[in-house]
């Protein structure tokens, strides 16, 4: 592959602007930043840290610790669709784990791996504050994807290879029934 | 806790369609006890009244740790010339705990108002709301109500006329649950990694960048206008002795019928699980309660005879109320497993700052594997309720105590099905 | 005055001083890895816990409150305290492991799991004899290990620079090497990276440690997770000898110690002076210890015939210098002292050609404008230059000196490469008669038509004024051909040469250099020339210096020993020298 130049447009120096604003100084950024350029990029491998550091006029250093303490930062090139599947204890008591073993089963992947076709990566992870939806995933750590089943599994599948991300889902509490059918409407 | 629970209303995820825009919670009474406040700045409402007001009501700290949030906000210094903030964890982390994101989808300016008159009882003009960096799509929809209440003037300069400038700034983390420990998610708010500091100094005396810093928790906040509208007396009539208000328990595991509820403090734990949760799974039989999130105890179902979901009750049954996120387990779960898993949690979160915690934790896990594996020994697990007691208090922050408590207590209360996974050679010599 | 009950003893103490550096000030022990008294204290290897209670005082007397005995009551911590972090207060009482077994089996606990992830490689590790990890185990850790699981693996012989190689297994993540960075050396060059028991300090990724001060991360780092590239694997520190010194690369006179084994100086460290350099010395100032081992002017040598010098004896040397002396009046002499010698070299130097009836010796000073930073890297890049003026040498721009030799017969140059830094060119020597007394081969010895072979900084004991103004001395750390550690009561002895057989103790010849101190050697000239000179020893010519300088009255070596040398009321010169 040719070698990439690493550079910010105007437009995301502009939201980093925003971005440093909040702050009183620009180190706190730091994480803000490194979100803007893995959203650019899709992942922070060094020369993305090097740009934050540089755009940021901090030490590489201090983005490397950064980069490296967080682990929603993808340290190297991910697949398309990252699936983390939740295995942590609420998730692990209602089939976290079963529905891990299906995604790599289905994919032919282990956890921690990425399909051949660069489509798909599969991780599992700890909490992600769904313990009601168990078990649950989030894609690419944006959606969550509540109440899994096998079948619903593979339909994510199917619909995230036909390029359709699954919608937001909005889950409200049982006492609130008004505001449930108002959803639902 | 009297029997009527069931006919209780939530406070704050009332049943409103819509809540989260504006328009509709002034309707329901919105921003009225900022108003009040700010209306009533030179008499009632000085800022030490409402510090006091809070401090009476006694809102024990949602996060986990229970403390008096009125207190807390006492403990900050009279204002000098440095900049002073509120930093509103919104990291919520601890397994179990799916609580606080259902107030920023559905009652966010409920949060926003009581973060205004935290802020305006301490004389802060920067808050800063921290939220989990999986959450994003909660902080998107989170931040469109604190647009919305910029531009109804509720934030930003001059709020409401009343010569006082409030900013909120919303941040994100990016997957570390130590940054829901206070410190720790000062020093990701200051853009480094998230090591909880040593105290002292307390965060009111040197907390963000050094300055006076309060932490509260998101839904600790969001109690505030209740206190205000109704006082702290009406709030202290809510719930159970020593720990009242409202309080969004998170039920999960092996329920019928999982979810969030609200329900005042001290609910039985019974009610809560067989009547609001619907009852565990499939007819069978309760097997144990996690109560407030990981890091606290478990309980055996038959530890669980009357036990409120409040500190004093929990206390006593042996464990503590956390952040009401409440884990059930049905007959059938192998606590062998569990137990791994939550340690394979805390090995995974550990911070690796300081010595017990980040070389504890990864020990636990390994011997526990171990033993899930049928090679460990009985001397394992004597070793391990050792090595808890060489982690617990020995640490800068309390996520080695929460790594060590699960181990301590799952392994002595459920002992009989951890020496039955260990080898039959070695457990021969009885 | 506030006291303290330290393990039922009473101590005073005055200001705020946290537990830990207060309990060592006062001799007492708590083992501990991440607290550094130069840095922040981030309490975070929990080694130095203790048990830590104050007295309960009635709130409006103030008087404490006391139980049935008579005795204080009081209140206790509910968790064992990080001395480190522990601000002593008034009434205090403290435990430590000396006087409970709790502590001592908190502290025990610590060490188990600092342990556990460790290699344990202390056969094959640099940092054994002197390694706090090793030390602390010994004194306070755990009989065996209980660990029977996997061990962390991490990158192992990493360069992180130049000069310093990270072993990660070996870490404890003290960071203390990360905070040098941050507030010492200021370059944020490393980081901790990762998480839990997979951190360990880094660079960011393709970046190069080249921070100027890095090696002091290897002198901190309390086990063997830094070491430096160029010491692994040379020598053990139970074979070393230890001896005191100063950095003579710059002209800050960092404290340093210099490591020799069989007379090579194998390695040079920091010594602390909180007046000087703290903890700390620039990675130049290490290099230095090459320059006493290696390129060395061994025997007297002369050029006969064209450009070829030679080797000759001692007595030829002499004879030869004589002749020359007794050949020229001494107004054709130009006679040049050295920033780069010691203040006792150039002034029985100088005294010499003085009773000559030479004029005072000439010097320039060596500097490099911009050279230098904020800290301990000067634009001078030699340790004497105040000390050459101080005894009113000559102090010359290189005009100056150029001058002086194109006036002269015989040009006679005191230890420094004049040649080398461009003060002039062998073309401007040529028909002079060019005598060197000097330590190391340089161009300026090769141009030479005789040369003495000196003694260094590491074979003599001699006093250097840095640019502050402070003087400060060495001792003799490795043995010349006419010298003997066991005789000279300067030298230190290691374990080697206190305990050791022929057969272990493996002293070579090879590496004894065929020099003589200055003083010495025109001793031998002076006798020659019947010349009333004679100086025994530096330290009597020191006391003669002492009586003749009023800026150094009342100073001896003594003193300097026991106060790390002393700042001198001279003037402080703004270096303007090129």
């Amino acid at each position: 592959m040719a070698e990439q130049d690493y550079s910010f447009t105007q437009e995301e120096l502009d939201e980093i602007e925003r971005l440093k604003a909040k702050f009183p100084t620009d180190k706190a950024a730091t994480l803000r930043v490194l979100w803007v350029a893995q959203e650019k990029y899709g992942h922070v491998e060094p020369e993305v840290q090097q740009l934050v550091a540089e755009t940021l006029d901090i030490s590489p250093a201090h983005v490397h610790g950064v980069a490296t303490f967080y682990t929603q930062y993808y340290k190297e090139e991910m697949g398309k669709f990252v699936l983390d599947v939740c295995t942590c204890l609420s998730c692990q008591l209602c089939g976290g784990y079963e529905i891990l073993h299906h995604l790599e089963d289905e994919l032919g992947i282990k956890a921690g791996e990425t399909t051949e076709d660069g489509m798909f990566s599969i991780q599992s992870v700890e909490c992600l504050g769904a313990c009601g939806y168990a078990p649950m995933l989030q894609v690419t750590n944006g959606v969550y994807a509540n109440n899994l089943t096998k079948e619903k599994v593979d339909k994510l599948i199917e619909n995230l290879r036909n390029g359709n991300m699954p919608e937001f889902e909005s889950m409200v509490m049982r006492q609130n029934e008004k505001r449930k059918k108002a959803v639902s409407e | 806790m009297a029997e009527d629970w069931r006919s209780y209303e939530p406070l704050l995820i009332p049943d409103i369609p819509n809540l989260h825009e504006i328009d509709v919670y002034e309707e329901n009474g919105g921003y009225q006890a900022l108003r009040n406040i700010l209306d009533n700045r030179e008499g009632k409402w000085t800022r030490n009244n409402v510090t006091n007001e809070v401090k009476a009501a006694n809102i024990r700290g949602r996060g986990g740790a229970g403390f008096n949030a009125g207190l807390k906000w006492s403990f900050m210094p009279d204002p000098d010339d440095r900049p002073r903030y509120l930093a509103c964890n919104g990291d919520e982390s601890e397994p179990g705990t799916f609580k606080d994101r259902n107030i920023f989808e559905f009652n966010p300016h409920l949060f926003i108002e009581g973060a205004l008159i935290a802020a305006y009882a301490m004389t802060i003009d920067t808050i800063y709301v921290y939220i989990r960096g999986e959450y994003i799509d909660w902080v998107n929809i989170f931040e469109e109500a604190v647009e919305e209440a910029y531009e109804k003037g509720y934030l930003g300069n001059d709020i409401l006329g009343s010569g006082i400038d409030i900013d909120l700034h919303t941040t994100y983390g990016a997957g570390a649950y130590i940054c829901g420990e206070e410190t720790g998610m000062l020093e990701s708010l200051e853009g480094k990694r998230g090591y909880p500091r040593i105290k002292p100094p307390f965060p009111a005396q040197k907390g963000l960048w050094g300055n006076p810093t309060t932490i509260n928790n998101i839904e600790t906040l969001a109690n505030v206008p209740l206190v205000i509208n109704n006082g702290a007396e009406w709030y202290q009539s809510i719930g159970a002795e020593g720990h009242n208000g409202p309080v969004l328990y998170g039920i999960s595991g092996h329920v019928n019928k999982p979810g969030v509820y609200e329900y005042p403090a001290g609910m039985p734990v019974m009610d809560l699980i067989n009547e609001v949760a619907g009852g565990i799974r499939g007819g069978k039989d309760l097997k144990a309660l996690i109560p407030g999130g990981t890091s606290t105890p478990v309980l055996r179902a038959d530890q669980l005879e009357g036990v409120s979901m409040d500190s004093n009750s929990l206390r006593e049954a042996g464990s503590m109320m956390g952040t009401a996120g409440m884990v059930v387990m049905d007959e059938d779960t192998d606590m062998v497993d569990l137990l791994w898993r939550i340690s394979h949690f805390f090995h995974h979160e550990s911070c690796g700052q300081c010595t017990p915690c980040r070389e504890g934790t990864g020990w636990l896990e390994k011997v526990l594997l171990k033993i899930k594996n049928g090679d460990g020994e009985i001397k394992d697990l004597d070793m391990l309720l050792d090595l808890t007691t060489q982690m617990e208090g020995r640490t800068i922050c309390a996520l080695a105590d929460a790594a060590a408590w699960p181990v301590r207590h799952t392994i002595n209360r459920f002992r009989d099905e951890f020496e039955a996974r260990c080898k039959k050679s070695v457990h021969a010599v009885a | 005055m506030p006291e303290v009950f330290i393990d039922g003893k009473r101590y005073e103490f005055e200001g705020k001083p946290k537990l830990l550096q207060f309990i060592l000030d006062q001799g007492l022990e708590v083992p501990f890895f991440c607290y550094h008294p130069s840095m922040s204290i981030p309490a975070n290897c929990r080694q130095c816990m203790v048990k830590v209670g104050t007295p309960i005082a009635d709130k409006d007397t103030g008087e404490y409150e006391l139980d049935e005995n008579g005795e204080r009551k009081i209140r206790w911590f509910p968790k064992f305290q990080t001395s480190c972090s522990t601000t002593v207060s008034d009434g205090m009482v403290v435990h430590t492991q000396e006087s409970s077994e709790e502590v001592a089996r908190a502290q025990k606990d610590t060490l188990e799991f600092i342990l556990i992830n460790h290699p344990l490689d202390c056969p094959i590790c640099d940092q054994a004899g002197e390694c706090p990890l090793q030390i602390q185990t010994y004194k306070y850790g755990p009989e065996g290990s209980r660990f029977e699981v996997k061990k962390v693996h991490k990158p192992k012989r990493v360069q992180l620079g130049e000069r310093v190689t990270l072993d990660a297994e070996r870490c404890i993540n003290c960071t203390r090497c990360v905070r040098f960075t941050e507030e010492i050396s200021e370059t944020n060059q490393l980081t901790i990276v990762s998480r839990g028991d997979k951190n360990y300090p880094m660079t960011a990724p393709g970046e190069e440690f080249d921070d100027p001060y890095s090696m002091n991360t290897v002198d901190i780092c309390p086990v063997g997770a830094l070491t430096s590239t160029d010491f692994r694997f040379k020598a053990r520190v139970w074979e070393m000898n230890q001896t005191p010194s100063i950095d003579i690369t710059n002209g800050k006179g960092c404290n340093v110690d210099l490591w020799t084994r069989d007379n090579l100086v194998l390695r040079i460290t920091p010594r602390q002076n909180e007046d000087v350099n703290d903890y700390w010395m620039p990675d130049e100032g290490r290099d230095a210890y090459q320059q006493f081992n290696e390129n060395r002017v061994s025997r007297p040598s002369i050029k006969l015939d064209g450009d070829n010098q030679s080797n000759t004896s001692w007595n030829n040397a002499i004879e030869t210098f004589a002749e020359v002396l007794e050949a020229h009046e001494a107004d054709n002499l130009a006679v040049i002292g050295s920033p780069h010698a010691s203040v006792e070299e150039n002034y029985a130097f100088n005294k010499f050609f003085n009773l000559l009836g030479a004029a005072n010796a000439k010097f320039t000073p060596h500097v490099i404008p911009g050279y230098g930073d904020d800290f301990l890297i000067t634009d001078d890049q030699a340790p004497n230059a105040n000390g050459c003026r101080l005894i009113n040498l000559d102090e010359s721009e290189a005009d100056g000196i150029k001058a002086a030799i194109q006036n002269a017969e015989v040009v006679i140059i005191l230890s420094d490469d004049l040649i080398g830094r461009d003060v002039f060119s062998a073309e401007d020597l040529d028909d002079k008669y060019i005598i060197s007394l000097a330590t190391n081969q340089t161009p300026t010895v090769e141009a030479s038509d005789l040369v003495i072979p000196i003694t260094c900084i590491a074979e003599h004991a001699a006093s250097y004024i840095n640019v502050d103004g402070r003087i400060q001395r060495s001792y003799p750390a490795k043995e010349t051909k006419y010298t003997n550690r066991r005789l000279n009561l300067e030298m230190s002895e290691g374990r080697l040469d206190r305990y050791g057989t022929n057969f272990d103790n493996w002293v070579s010849e090879e590496n004894k250099v065929d020099c003589l101190p200055v003083w010495e050697f025109l001793n031998h000239l002076g006798d020659r020339l019947g010349l009333a000179y004679q100086q025994d020893h530096s330290r009597t010519i020191f006391a003669e210096l002492s009586n003749q300088f009023p800026a150094l009255e009342e100073i001896t070596y003594e003193r300097m020993d026991e106060e790390q040398g002393v700042q001198l009321p001279i003037e402080q010169q703004e270096v303007t020298q090129a």
